[in-house]
């Protein structure tokens, strides 16, 4: 489909003096899964709610390919799937029928709705469950249903707001497959989420959004590069209170928890002798990172918060 | 169209689901005519205190027409303005503005002065009646009349000097042939209990529609279908739509079957049988207006509200609330005159009217255009404001 381009998009609602998105740039190329990453009240749903046009009034510019969104849509109007944050359907119809209204209300009948009924069920792995109401299948059953009626006119853009919300792990695992599996053939997906693990599973690219403002935005393997001499380490037992009143002086220590710590060191080989250095104290190395960090870590570094507050 | 089949087939659906919901459509609206065609029949035979306005019309001039009027007056009866001619007191009549009309034909005077004879044209009153007035209150206007033409027969024998009395001279039977004319009802039916009740409880029920509208609207809300079909494309006036053709249907099943229980559960419980309109078409246009009315006040309620509980308060209470005004739960000619002034606010008098002039009074297009154009109105009105606020609320939240 090409590149959606987002250009110093903002929002506030009327009468609100505060803007939900202030002047959001991104670049979300086709082919791959681009995460879009924040706490809660971020800005991730606006943003979505725009881009799906439940929400109108926004400035700035969105285009796919050069072509702005609204005209694509014009042109194409079930070009764009929503996978929203609630279970979006009718509690008392079954699922089948959910599928069949969804479908036809976007156009598809005959032929062409039964295959796609059929294809998203299977791909959803709903097939067993299509004749029982959706209201009483269990959560991840329900976020299943909602991805599938997402996927229901193949659409070439799709956005996916929080979608595993309230699951259970083995769901959650289906679901991110699921969706994992969904990349390539040109299709843009959008994929927000509070969770880091996800985004850091299954994305290509990644935005971190705050407080309506993109704080990092770019190919997830680049984003996550630390040039700061950042050296995480978990060990096997906590450090001796000297060596760590050492390195709190020399390296800036923090306790991240029980025997894990992050430092700022100056070089590889300082990091090198700070391994050394507890192994000797007795305080073998479990887990090391250096040169890389994780989301939860760079969200603090820009917003000296945790991701999760 | 398949967007707008597959929105129908969602509804209906749903609809098919809520079993109280539709019981509540259903069966109350026939528990209340079969509760209140026999709890009232009796308020129905013995009208007593209230105003019934009549008016006399004279052949002859207008003074005879002002005496009579004097005579007549009193007891539950007010004298209102005489017609310009018949069929001025016909058209009021079926209107029931007044109620009663007295046609007085020529020489009446003189007549009373003959013998009694049915064949003397001067001896010959006709009472037009408005089909909506209750029995047992004709009954008494017409013993009123015959007194009347008692007294004024005295009176006049009294000055023809040697008269001699014949037996029966003064029989108040025979005092004056007194022919009444149910303006409007060809088989002449006089409106019975049922009569009342039937339309009346069948527009409190076709109205409840905004319980299910509502409900169901509310939930699509909480879920977030109604956003994810806007991320969808799907209008939301094509939304609206798609709800309003599942609830005509259920509101023109309600009328079937309503009619039905007059016909067949009220009689069969000890009431009496509703007597069927003339002109179904006429019928057809007052059920689809009132249809249309209530749909729209649903979808009002439906977007207004934010909570079930809400759309509960607002469109239960406002229903019921409109069906004391609008003289569906106590008839208009029961309340008293202060309480009439306010009944024409509520639009289930308007729908009532509708049913009247084609169930009771056998009416034209004419008697049923004023009262579909206001429903008519009414519905677009509520319609318009619905997708207004509907707007307005989405401009503020994403998930409308």
């Amino acid at each position: 489909m090409g590149m959606l381009n987002v250009e110093a998009l903002s929002f506030r609602y009327p009468g609100s003096t505060e803007a939900v998105l202030d002047g959001v740039t991104l670049v979300i190329p086709d082919g791959g899964i681009f995460g879009l990453l924040g706490p809660n009240g971020a800005g991730k749903t606006t943003l979505i709610s725009v881009l799906a046009g439940q929400l109108h009034g926004a400035t700035g510019r969105i285009a796919v390919s050069g072509e702005p969104l609204d005209s694509v849509r014009r042109r194409r109007p079930h070009s764009l799937g929503l996978v929203p944050q609630e279970c979006a359907f009718y509690p008392m119809l079954t699922c089948l029928e959910n599928l069949r209204f969804f479908g036809g209300v976007q156009g598809l009948h005959g032929v062409r709705l039964r295959q796609r009924v059929e294809s998203v069920a299977g791909f959803a792995r709903i097939e067993g469950v299509l004749e029982r109401r959706a209201g009483q299948l269990s959560g991840g059953l329900k976020r299943r249903l909602n991805l599938a009626i997402g996927l229901l006119t193949e659409p070439d853009m799709l956005l996916l707001d929080e979608p595993t919300v309230g699951v259970d792990p083995q769901s959650r695992a289906f679901l991110l497959d699921s969706i994992r599996s969904l990349r390539g053939k040109g299709r843009i997906i959008l994929y927000t989420s509070h969770y880091m693990e996800e985004v850091q599973a299954i994305c290509d690219g990644v935005a971190i959004i705050d407080r309506g403002q993109v704080l990092v935005s770019g190919q997830l393997a680049e984003v996550l590069l630390d040039g700061s001499g950042l050296l995480t380490l978990r060990l096997r037992a906590p450090l001796p209170d000297a060596l760590a009143a050492d390195w709190r002086t020399r390296y800036a220590l923090r306790e991240e928890g029980v025997a894990r710590y992050t430092l700022r060191v100056p070089s590889a080989t300082a990091a090198a002798q700070a391994i050394e250095a507890a192994h000797v104290a007795g305080c073998e190395p479990v887990a090391i990172s250096y040169g890389q960090r994780d989301l939860e870590q760079l969200f603090m570094q820009l917003t000296n918060r945790s991701l999760r507050d | 169209m398949h967007r707008l089949l597959a929105l129908w087939t969602k509804e209906w659906l749903a609809l098919a689901r809520d079993v109280h919901g539709l019981a509540v459509l259903f069966v109350m609206p026939a528990a209340f005519i079969a509760i209140m065609s026999l709890a009232l029949s009796d308020v129905f035979k013995d009208e007593s205190a209230r105003q019934t306005d009549f008016a006399v019309l004279a052949a002859d001039d207008s003074t005879l027409a002002e005496r009579l009027a004097r005579r007549l007056e009193g007891d539950g009866f007010r004298a209102a303005p005489a017609p310009v001619d018949e069929a001025a007191a016909r058209a009021g009549a079926r209107q029931g503005k007044p109620g009663l009309v007295l046609l007085v034909p020529r020489e009446f005077e003189r007549g009373l002065r003959e013998p009694p004879d049915r064949t003397n044209p001067s001896q010959a009153l006709t009472l037009l009646a408005d089909p909506a007035l209750p029995p047992a209150q004709l009954a008494v206007f017409q013993h009123r009349v015959l007194g009347m033409a008692l007294g004024l027969r005295v009176s006049a024998a009294a000055r023809i000097p040697g008269f001699a009395f014949e037996p029966g001279a003064f029989d108040l039977k025979r005092a004056a042939t007194l022919s009444i004319e149910v303006v409007g009802n060809s088989r002449a039916g006089r409106p019975s209990s049922v009569q009342q009740n039937v339309p009346a409880w069948l527009i409190f029920g076709m109205f409840f529609v905004v319980m299910p509208i509502s409900s169901l609207f509310i939930v699509e809300r909480r879920e977030g279908t109604i956003a994810r079909l806007a991320s969808q494309q799907v209008p939301f006036s094509l939304l609206l739509l798609g709800k309003v053709v599942p609830y005509f249907v259920i509101n023109l099943g309600q009328v079937v079957l309503m009619l039905l229980a007059g016909r067949t559960l009220v009689p069969w419980l000890g009431g009496e049988m509703l007597a069927l309109p003339a002109r179904w078409d006429l019928l057809a246009a007052v059920a689809a207006s009132t249809s249309l009315a209530a749909i729209s006040w649903g979808l009002l309620v439906a977007v207004c509200a934010r909570t079930m509980e809400q759309a509960t308060v607002i469109g239960g209470v406002g229903n019921i609330l409109a069906a004391a005004i609008g003289g569906i739960m106590v008839p208009r000619f029961v309340m008293a005159d202060t309480m009439q002034a306010w009944v024409d606010l509520s639009p289930m008098a308007w729908a009532l009217d509708g049913f009247h002039a084609v169930l009771l009074r056998q009416g034209d297009a004419a008697d049923v255009a004023a009262p579909c154009l206001k429903l008519l109105l009414l519905a677009a009105v509520l319609l318009a404001t619905a997708l207004w606020s509907h707007r307005r609320r989405r401009m503020r939240n994403p998930a409308p």
